[in-house]
């Protein structure tokens, strides 16, 4: 695999997040989902560059939606995997199980 | 209920095109839902939170867009350019002039160059397609055109200086507009 198409961190957990919010995913549920699920005060902004990147690399697909009152009369922006993206998800899914495979956890030393 | 309006106009100062919708909508919805549960004072200061540690970010996603270098090239190459290149001229012209009296610059040079201006940034405002755009490429023309008289030879008077600062993005801003309603 070349350098620079691997998920990094952060990516995985977008497409993750991506993957259960399925026809739901827009920039303030993938926020809220990430947040929700591993505790961390995620901003907008992080959420969008990291959406963004992933759709330049072809792993997620955006649809636009009709503005609504909830949102100010703002326009909704859904992403969805593509066949790229459930690829690089199992890939990186593989690879972290692989590399997992024989450690004991929790660390000594580590909390959880 | 709305969200506090200078964090609003932060974002949009900051959010390219292509994600100042979204982002917005986004924030909105989350603000509602926050101030209904916690109340409008936790509501907004979340608001002002997520918009100023988005702010960074946003920003250089507009830079990796090549919105940035739109309102760059508006700045430097349609305005700031033009101006020292009059101002240059007009420096060479006067130098050939013998017995020249004084050193101030003729009111039509002045008047050439507010007009000039005006052309220049109403075709950079002419070219942009989104209200977000038109603003950044009219706040890009106010800044290349203050930058272009604080580096021209010679002392540009209080009046022409403002004028000039204003009307460049005024003229960008009314083009736009006025090729919106068409």
């Amino acid at each position: 695999m070349p350098k620079g198409e691997g998920l990094g961190e952060f990516e995985y957990l977008i497409m993750l997040a991506v993957l259960r919010l399925g026809a739901n995913a827009y920039g303030m549920r993938v926020r809220q989902e990430i947040a929700t699920r591993t505790g961390r005060d995620v901003t907008i902004g992080a959420v969008y560059a990291t959406l963004e990147r992933l759709a330049d690399k072809g792993l997620l697909s955006a649809a636009m939606s009709d503005p609504t009152p909830e949102r100010g009369g703002r326009a909704k922006r859904s992403f969805t995997l593509t066949g790229a993206g459930m690829e690089a998800a199992n890939r990186a899914r593989q690879d972290l199980a692989n590399m997992l495979e024989g450690l004991e956890f929790p660390l000594p030393g580590g909390s959880q | 209920m709305k969200p506090p309006a200078w964090a609003q106009l932060v974002l949009w100062a900051v959010a390219g095109e292509n994600e100042a919708e979204f982002v917005a909508g986004d924030l909105h919805e989350e603000f509602l839902l926050l101030c209904a549960a916690e109340g409008r004072s936790t509501g907004s200061r979340w608001y002002v939170r997520q918009v100023l540690r988005s702010a960074a970010t946003l920003l250089g996603l507009r830079f990796r867009s090549g919105e940035a270098a739109h309102l760059v090239a508006a700045a430097l190459v349609a305005v700031a350019m033009p101006l020292l290149l009059l101002d240059r001229l007009w420096s060479f012209v006067y130098s050939n002039i013998p017995f020249k009296d004084g050193l101030q610059r003729a009111p039509g040079f002045w008047a050439a160059n507010v007009v000039c201006v005006c052309v220049c940034a109403a075709v950079c405002g002419s070219l942009a397609r989104t209200f977000v755009r038109a603003m950044g490429v009219a706040l890009a023309a106010a800044v290349g055109a203050g930058c272009a008289l604080w580096c021209s030879a010679a002392t540009a008077p209080l009046f022409y200086a403002g004028l000039v600062i204003l009307a460049a993005p005024a003229s960008s801003m009314a083009v736009f507009a006025w090729r919106r309603s068409r």
